[in-house]
């Protein structure tokens, strides 16, 4: 492909089309009058679309189509976003003018850029008539990341005796590896970027980091009146809502597509626009990092298999350093958190080696407590969090002479209330979920 | 003779048996056949135990019953009675469950059958394949013995038996026939109740047998040729270990080889028994013999293993270790929590003990638990996860001088505890355990290089594993050039005139155009720092190859021959503002390796587009000097710093078009050069303009004679699999030694010899030294060495090889076994075609070698 436009230096982002057959959506984007980029979604073995179903499929495609252009409208952030067909009605171009800017915050922050009053969907469109239920079979989509999060939730979901699917997207063989695991049965839905999008990257697009959890919810919405589905159920916790920063006024959360006013938002439209019956929820929102690791500690099946590190290991190993980079803020939470609900030596068995006797990752663990530093911008717990596990291991003799255990004795602590670092806090639910009424029996899971 | 699971699970295996058993009778040895269960029937036994409901154990007993119907078909035998018995006694136990015996004893006799079964089956079969064979029970023969803090579980599921000599047992054998077979596993207590031996109880079986009989010898036939001086998967250079005594084979069972249980060993060691490991499928391999200490053997060290998921628990205290009873009262603390100690290190001030990876340790709160008891008398530190590394051999205090340049190794490394017990058998050091993997194979190197591992004596040493059992093929002596086709050449080259370097090119461009069947690297460049002589940089620009230079001395050289076409590669390393500014005038491709080169000379780099040299945090290589990965180098950006750099290049609109990482030189393990380049492009990922990655060099040349050769083949396959998860990077790759190490020699003249300490050591000298080749002076470099003009005559003495500089290290060559030299001979350094004359000095105002070009 040879275009030669500067893409920061592009005036209009396009969504030009989008169609569906045998299997693969393609979503059609273009900046200005550039070459089109094509986005090619492959769902396997898709069966043939019930007429019933058609409409709500037109419309969970169109979404799909307008929260997959994030990840081009990102390159360029031109100052208009065309959309072929018309106006958004106001609920679709609220959702996106929100996921578009609070999902990019991050992106902005690190790249020096104010979106605010620049992202405006078309409005003004005519609202449809609200969405019928379909009568989606009674079963469950599970997004399997590799992480400790989704296969709790698998577990929870097992509990019950749910029937569910193990879905993923991409070609990770760690996450292969976890699906299987599972013992579920699996679904592993293919996207291909759009080659052009490289080729922007080359030629000096802006680049950083998407809302990655929104696409992957209105590609599993696709998927869902697909296949036939009624529930999507992510297991995105509590702390996914809280922000990782505030710059200029304005709150920048790494995990925005993770938290619960999206989760709400994305919801809520689904049952608008989509069908009634078809849910979209977080499993473990009521849950802190804590009470799901606390949960996750029993599950011993899954400790030579998973990893939430966030480094992408397309070439899996036999060694746990093959699944976990240690140096990564993914890492040092994860085992921080797991820490203090797990036998010490089968914690590092786990990891292959002991972070927190490591003193060259010291300024890391101190960003997870927010020490001297902002939370890191990954998926990870809140630093009130992070602080109640360390301050559990500074009190256990296994754990209090390692380097930065024995660090946060003497120099953080000191700073800190003892009062406010129980760890049983965290341990209990909050009431605020949107999880359906099919699905509740399985928080009895976390105990 | 015993035979395990796998060896008696078919009819194809059971003829492999009776072929051994009939050769051993044909020597003239009555001989007692000692088998396990048919492999996988142990495991349902053990499984129908743990079933409650009566008919899935019926149906249970019924499925191993078959089992052993289908290979008696396939054997084309009928049932024999003993078998008949056995299965009906089984049916029986299966309906009658647990309630009878009790569950531990049902259990155990549940379990026995395994072996009964097998046994009676193998009677059956020898001898109607005419070898006749009395079925022996073993229980008849061992009697378990009752031994203090035996609860009934380990009374009756790892029993012990002693053994002392029983002639009338061996009488009574005699009376009955020649070949025998009874089973592994089992024996019988005082009670009369069936008892299992436990772990590795098939192998002890045999050796009870060994001592009851006072046996010529116990022979344990299984799937590899014996012990190895490490273990294979981890070090395939491994050697077979062909004489050990029952001390040092202990030793080695016990921390880590799992060919033998060691306590099979300590039965035989009384009765002077020997034990012999052999391989079944390859009879005709020596295998590990094991007896009595022999001492006509220089001290060497056998083996080197790690075991790992080891924990330490660390105790420091003041002045408290002298009080009586207080090491007592900590040591009682580990027996309530139930964790077994290993090793104890100890000094004033601190006492660390070591932890094996039990269910205790890893599944309960035990540590925990423990810790907060230990906390209340000293401060308790828990280290884990380690791993032991341990060398064995007798006599390891003796060796400590040979070991200096293991000691550096692990100097570097964090080493938590060293311990070595009186017995003087091993040496162990307890460091992380994420380092074994990488650093058993480097060590187990050192351990051949620096005289340690003298697997030069081939009483001791057999063949690699590799050799044995990896690729098939058996290493030829290395063929080179200058040994049959340029030899008179090279002798009239050094009659005219010494020290020269010879470079013969046909070896340069075979080097080349075996790298360039590596499919998945997409561009080659020579690192020409190894040898920058024109000719050799015509050679490799006429095969393809770009040049990567580090220098603007080596740029105008490579500029000055290669046509403008070749690609060009600069990489410098702490090189001046300068040498930039002018590498940016000409058409090379620039690699950057620190924040502060954008910080303060960003604008020098404006618009450009360059490659980033990062450091993935560890390095590789044959020594400390060629490592050129980790902290303790000066090569490379850290990846913690990357972020940081991507933000200058993005201020200073510089864009990363590569990445390239180089971890250190005489690498030979092909999987090394896939982690890079999949390290490498999971960081690629984050950076969108990066289109290709150089996993740079440091492929090895074998320089010890039997040393494997980088496999090509293999590395290719690597290389193809990490390309097929990132197809949209270029890869790129710099080789330097590869390619021109082979093809250059360096000649030289003896000029005397020189006999110290009554003649032991003999000193032979060289008109050269370290003024030509620094290599073996400054990486402890091993070179092969000849007298080119008596290349046919027999080798006899050994000799240091040294040169004519005023430095104690000159050195080019140590205990060389040589034939007997003259003055004015010519002598053959090998291998010097890299890092030789480009690393010369003219220190001592020496003459500098010349260079020969051979085509």
């Amino acid at each position: 492909m040879t275009t030669n436009i500067n893409p920061r230096l592009t005036q209009v982002f396009r969504f030009v089309r989008c169609s569906y057959a045998n299997g693969v959506a393609e979503l059609v984007y273009a900046f200005d009058h550039g070459e089109e980029l094509t986005e090619r979604v492959t769902f396997p073995h898709a069966p043939a679309l019930p007429a019933s179903h058609q409409a709500a499929f037109d419309e969970a495609l169109k979404l799909l189509h307008l929260i997959a252009g994030v990840s081009y409208y990102k390159a360029g952030v031109p100052p208009r976003i065309e959309v072929a067909g018309g106006r958004l009605d106001d609920a679709t171009a609220n959702l996106l003018d929100a996921l578009y800017l609070h999902g990019l915050a991050e992106f902005a922050y690190r790249n020096g850029l104010d979106l605010r009053g620049r992202i405006a969907f078309p409005r003004g469109g005519a609202a449809k008539p609200e969405a019928k239920a379909l009568k989606l079979p009674h079963r469950t989509l599970v997004p399997i990341g590799g992480g400790k999060d989704s296969l709790v939730a698998v577990e929870a979901i097992k509990s019950i005796g749910g029937e569910a699917t193990a879905v993923w997207v991409g070609n990770s063989p760690l996450i292969a590896a976890c699906a299987e695991r599972t013992g579920l049965p699996t679904l592993n839905i293919q996207r291909e970027l759009a080659p052009g999008l490289f080729e922007l990257n080359r030629l000096g697009a802006w680049n950083g980091h998407i809302p990655v959890t929104a696409v992957n919810s209105a590609i599993l919405a696709v998927a869902a009146i697909l296949y036939g589905f009624d529930s999507i159920a992510f297991a995105n916790e509590r702390s996914a809502s809280a922000a990782t920063l505030e710059y200029e006024g304005q709150l920048v959360n790494h995990q925005w597509s993770k938290g619960y006013t999206f989760e709400a938002l994305l919801g809520d439209w689904l049952h608008q626009h989509v069908a009634a019956d078809l849910d979209y929820c977080s499993l473990l929102r009521p849950y802190s990092e804590l009470a799901v690791t606390r949960t996750f500690a029993r599950l011993t099946l899954y400790f030579d298999a998973f990893s939430s590190c966030n480094r992408n290991f397309k070439i899996l190993g036999p060694k746990p350093a093959d699944r976990w980079c240690g140096q990564c803020p993914k890492c040092h939470f994860v085992f921080l958190a797991l820490a203090p609900f797990l036998a010490k030596p089968r914690l590092l068995s786990i990891f292959g080696r002991n972070l927190l006797d490591d003193e060259n990752l010291a300024a890391g663990f101190d960003a997870l407590l927010e020490y001297q530093d902002h939370k890191p911008f990954e998926c990870v717990g809140e630093g009130a969090e992070a602080r109640a596990a360390m301050y559990a291991l500074s009190q256990r003799s296994e754990w209090q002479e390692d380097a930065l255990v024995a660090r946060f004795r003497s120099e953080i602590l000191p700073q800190l209330d003892e009062k406010e670092l129980a760890i049983e806090p965290w341990l209990q639910p909050s009431p605020d979920h949107r999880i359906p009424s099919r699905l509740q029996p399985a928080l009895a899971f976390f105990g | 003779m015993k035979f395990g699971g796998t060896s008696v699970a078919t009819l194809p295996r059971w003829q492999n048996i009776l072929e051994l058993v009939a050769s051993r009778r044909a020597e003239g040895a009555r001989v007692l056949v000692v088998v396990s269960a048919l492999s996988g029937i142990t495991d349902a036994l053990k499984q129908m135990c743990a079933q409650e409901d009566k008919g899935k154990r019926i149906e249970a007993a019924k499925a191993i019953a078959q089992r052993h119907y289908d290979l008696l078909d396939h054997m084309q035998l009928a049932v024999p009675g003993t078998l008949a018995d056995r299965l009906a006694e089984l049916a029986q136990l299966a309906e009658d469950g647990p309630s009878l015996l009790g569950e531990l004893a049902w259990s155990a006799l549940v379990q026995a059958h395994g072996e009964l079964m097998s046994s009676a089956l193998g009677s059956a079969f020898l001898t109607h394949s005419g070898l006749p064979t009395q079925w022996v029970d073993a229980r008849d023969c061992l009697s378990a013995i009752a031994l203090p803090n035996q609860n009934e579980r380990t009374k009756l599921l790892s029993a012990m038996v002693e053994c002392k000599p029983d002639p009338a047992l061996n009488a009574r054998l005699a009376e009955w026939g020649e070949v025998f077979i009874t089973q592994g596993f089992i024996a019988r207590e005082s009670q009369g109740r069936t008892v299992l031996l436990g772990r590795g109880g098939s192998d002890t079986s045999a050796s009870y047998f060994g001592a009851l009989l006072k046996a010529q010898r116990v022979e344990i036939w299984t799937d590899v040729a014996g012990m190895f001086t490490a273990n294979p998967r981890q070090v395939p250079s491994a050697r077979l270990l062909q004489r050990l005594d029952y001390e040092e084979a202990q030793e080695i069972a016990s921390t880590g080889a799992k060919v033998l249980h060691p306590r099979c060993l300590s039965p035989l060691r009384e009765p002077r028994v020997p034990l012999l490991i052999k391989d079944t499928n390859r009879p005709e391999l020596e295998g590990t013999f094991i007896g009595p200490e022999v001492r006509e053997h220089a001290p060497s060290v056998k083996a080197i293993s790690a075991r790992k998921g080891i924990t330490l628990v660390s105790m420091e205290s003041v002045g408290m270790w002298q009080q009586v009873g207080f090491l007592a009262d900590v040591f009682a603390n580990f027996k309530q929590h139930g964790l077994s100690v290993d090793m104890i290190g100890s000094a004033e001030t601190n006492v660390t003990v070591s932890l094996d990876p039990t269910e205790n340790l890893l599944d309960s709160d035990a540590l925990a638990a423990l810790a907060s008891d230990l906390a209340k008398v000293c401060r308790v530190k828990v280290i884990a996860p380690c791993a032991a590394i341990t060398l064995v051999g007798r006599g390891m205090r003796s060796m400590l001088h040979t070991l200096s340049s293991v000691l550096a190794e692990f100097g570097q490394l964090r080493v938590h505890m060293i311990s070595q017990s009186s017995n003087n058998l091993n040496l162990t050091f307890v460091v992380d355990e994420n380092v074994v993997d990488e650093l058993l194979p480097h060590l187990h190197e050192l351990l051949i290089t620096a005289g340690a591992l003298r697997t030069d004596d081939s009483a001791l040493f057999g063949p690699s594993w590799q050799a044995l059992y990896g690729s098939g093929e058996v290493l030829p002596p290395t063929a080179s050039w200058w040994r049959d086709g340029r030899r008179a050449d090279l002798l009239k080259l050094g009659a005219e005139h010494t020290p020269r370097y010879v470079y013969h090119l046909p070896t340069v461009r075979q080097q080349a155009r075996e790298l360039k069947t590596l499919a998945a690297v997409d561009r080659l460049h020579y690192a020409v720092k190894a040898n920058t002589h024109p000719a050799i940089l015509k050679a490799l620009a006429e095969e393809g190859f770009g040049f990567e230079c580090v220098s603007p001395g080596e740029l105008k050289a490579v500029m000055a021959v290669v046509p403008e076409s070749a690609p060009l590669l600069f990489t410098p390393n702490f090189a001046p503002r300068e040498d930039y500014e002018w590498a940016l005038t000409t058409r090379a491709t620039l690699s950057l390796d620190s924040i502060y080169q954008l910080e303060h000379w960003g604008e020098v780099f404006r618009g450009r587009e360059i490659v980033l040299r990062l450091d993935l945090g560890r390095g590789l290589g044959h020594h400390e000097k060629v490592r050129t990965g980790g902290s303790g180098s000066k090569f490379g950006l850290p990846v913690e710093q990357l972020d940081a750099f991507l933000r200058l290049a993005d201020t200073h609109g510089v864009t990363v078009r590569g990445l390239h990482a180089h971890l250190g030189s005489g690498i030979l393990d092909d999987g090394h050069w896939g982690e890079v380049y999949g390290q490498l492009a999971s960081i690629a990922e984050r950076i969108g303009s990066v289109t290709f990655l150089d996993i740079g060099g440091g492929l090895g040349v074998p320089s010890h004679p039997g040393e494997a050769r980088l496999d090509i083949a293999a590395l290719d396959k690597v290389l193809r699999e990490v390309k097929a998860a990132y197809p949209h990077y270029k890869l790129w790759m710099e080789p330097g030694r590869y390619l021109v190490a082979d093809a250059g020699v360096l000649l030289t003249k003896v000029t005397q010899t020189k006999g110290k300490g009554n003649g032991t050591i003999r000193y032979l000298g060289v008109d050269t030294g370290m003024n030509s080749l620094i290599r073996p002076a400054l990486y402890e470099a091993w070179h092969e060495i000849v007298n080119l003009t008596r290349l046919d005559e027999e080798a006899t003495a050994l000799f240091q090889v040294v040169g004519p500089i005023c430095e104690s290290g000159d050195v080019l060559g140590t205990d060389r076994r040589l034939p007997e030299p003259q003055e004015g001979d010519v002598m053959l350094v090998a291998q010097a075609g890299a890092y030789g004359k480009v690393m010369s000095s003219p220190y001592n105002l020496r003459d500098e070698a010349e260079e020969i070009i051979l085509e």
